[in-house]
C-alpha cells in the first residue's frame, strides 16, 4: 500500500480588486473550517503536519492557502513592473475574499507571525464572518524587519533570508524540522520576504488599536520563547489589552511552532481547538 | 582556559577547519572578521571557508571587512550548548528589539556569506573549555 498523506490540493480563483487571482490551497479532513496562515516568503507546506493530523482533520476541515506570489499561488499581472509590499488591507480583505470564494461558514483562522499579526485587523474588520482566531507568535507592533539585505542582487536571497530566520527557532525543535523551515525559507521569489516583512514590521501597527477590539469572538495568542522577533512579553503585553483573548506561552518552541516543532505545539493547540469546538 | 583566550580561540579554528560542511558551504568565505568578546578581541581571517590565521594583536593597523562586538557575558550565554532565548543566534543578539550584539563595518560581506558564517559560529558551542 502507498503511504498517501490525506493531503489534497487545489487551485480556485479568488476575484479580487479587479484581479483574477489563481490561489493554490491544499485541504484536508472535515468539520470546522480552519484555515492556516503562512509565515512572510514561505507557503502551505509550513502547516503540512496539522493537515495530516488525524486528531485535527477529523473535527477540522483544515485548509492551508498559498498567499499570492507564495508557493504555487502566481502573482497578478504586472507584477513585474512593481515593488511588492504587502498591506493590511490587501492580506486581511483577499482572505476574507478567498474564504468567501470557498463558502466557508465562520471559519477559524490560524496564522503564525505575520498570519497571527493579521489576525488583529480581522478581528477589527470581520469578526462577524469569524468564529475564533489563532494569533501564533503575534503582537501588536514588531519592527526591525524590513531589510533591504533581504532583497539585493548582491546577497543570495535564498540563503539570506533563510539564514536570517534560523535563529528564531529554538535550539530545541528537531534539527530535521529546523532545516526543513529554512529550505521552504530559502525558495520565495526575488523581494517576497521582504515585501511581507513591509506588513510585518511597517504597515502593522496596532498599539493605539488593541484595546478598541470588539471582543466578540475569541482570540488566542500562542507565543514560543525563543522567538526574538516577537516575544512572550510583546505577546503578553498585547494580549493585556485585547479583550475576550487568552496569551499561551510555549517552552522550547521559536517563531515557527507548527513547522520547527509540530509534536510539542500539538501539546498546546489541542486545548485551544477542544476550547473552539466547545463553544462552536 | 578560559572561553575567548587564544587557546580557545586556537581550539575553534581547528574546529572550523577540520568540519566538512564548512568546506562546502563556505567555499566564497573569503573576508576578515574583528570578533570581539568584551575588551579580548581576533581579527579573524577566513579564506575559502577555512580560517587559516586568528590574531590577537589588534592595532591601528588591523584591517577587517566587519565587525561583531558584545559583551564576554553575551558571548558566553551564545556557545553554551543550548544556548538561553534571545541568546542563540547572532541576528537574535543583535536585533534593534534586543542590542546586545554590534554589528559593524562592510555588513554586505557578512549577509552575502550569513550561511557560511554562522555555520562556523555555531560550531563554537563544540569548542572545549
Amino acid at each position: 500500500m502507498a503511504n498517501i498523506e490525506p493531503i489534497t490540493g487545489h487551485y480556485v480563483r479568488v476575484p479580487y480588486a479587479g484581479e483574477d487571482y489563481r490561489v493554490f490551497y491544499e485541504e484536508a479532513g472535515q468539520g470546522v473550517p480552519l484555515v492556516c496562515l503562512h509565515t512572510a516568503g514561505t507557503d502551505t507546506r509550513e502547516w503540512r503536519h496539522q493537515l495530516c493530523d488525524a486528531d485535527i482533520n477529523s473535527d477540522f476541515r483544515v485548509i492551508a492557502l498559498d498567499l499570492p506570489r507564495h508557493g504555487k499561488s502566481i502573482p497578478p499581472t504586472g507584477w513585474w513592473k512593481e515593488e511588492y509590499k504587502l498591506t493590511a488591507q490587501f492580506y486581511s480583505e483577499f482572505l476574507m475574499a478567498f474564504c468567501q470564494e470557498l463558502e466557508l461558514d465562520n471559519p477559524v483562522i490560524m496564522g503564525s507571525s505575520m498570519g497571527g499579526n493579521i489576525c488583529l485587523h480581522l478581528a477589527r474588520q470581520f469578526s462577524s464572518a469569524l468564529r475564533a482566531l489563532i494569533a501564533i507568535e503575534a503582537c501588536d507592533y514588531s519592527p526591525g524587519w524590513w531589510l533591504d539585505w533581504l532583497w539585493n542582487p548582491q546577497v543570495h536571497g535564498g540563503e539570506a533570508c533563510a539564514t536570517s530566520v534560523y535563529g528564531l527557532m529554538s535550539p530545541q525543535s528537531p534539527e530535521e524540522y529546523r532545516r526543513e523551515t529554512w529550505w521552504y525559507y530559502s525558495q520565495s521569489g526575488p523581494g517576497i520576504f521582504k515585501g511581507d516583512l513591509y506588513f510585518y514590521s511597517v504597515d502593522h501597527d496596532f498599539r493605539e488599536m488593541a484595546e478598541n477590539l470588539p471582543g466578540d469572538i475569541p482570540i488566542y495568542f500562542m507565543t514560543g520563547v525563543y522567538d526574538f522577533a516577537c516575544t512572550p512579553e510583546m505577546t503578553e503585553k498585547t494580549a493585556k489589552k485585547v479583550k475576550n483573548s487568552e496569551c499561551i506561552i510555549m517552552e522550547e518552541i521559536g517563531h515557527f511552532p507548527m513547522c520547527e516543532n509540530p509534536v510539542t505545539f500539538k501539546k498546546y493547540l489541542m486545548p485551544v481547538l477542544a476550547k473552539i469546538l466547545q463553544t462552536s | 582556559m578560559a572561553a575567548f583566550d587564544t587557546g580557545w580561540m586556537e581550539r575553534w579554528q581547528a574546529l572550523v577547519n577540520q568540519d566538512s560542511v564548512t568546506k562546502i558551504i563556505g567555499r566564497h568565505l573569503t573576508t576578515d572578521v574583528l570578533l570581539a568578546f568584551g575588551e579580548t578581541a581576533y581579527v579573524v581571517s577566513f579564506v575559502g571557508g577555512t580560517i587559516p590565521k586568528v590574531s590577537s594583536d589588534i592595532g591601528p593597523e588591523s584591517t577587517y571587512t566587519f565587525a561583531l562586538r558584545g559583551p564576554a557575558e553575551t558571548w558566553a550565554k551564545f556557545i553554551q550548548p543550548v544556548p538561553p532565548p534571545m541568546y542563540n543566534d547572532i541576528w537574535a543578539m543583535a536585533h534593534p528589539l534586543h542590542g546586545r550584539l554590534q554589528i559593524e563595518g562592510d555588513v554586505k560581506v557578512m549577509w552575502q556569506n550569513l550561511r557560511a558564517f554562522t555555520w562556523t559560529l555555531d560550531l563554537m558551542r563544540n569548542v572545549q573549555e
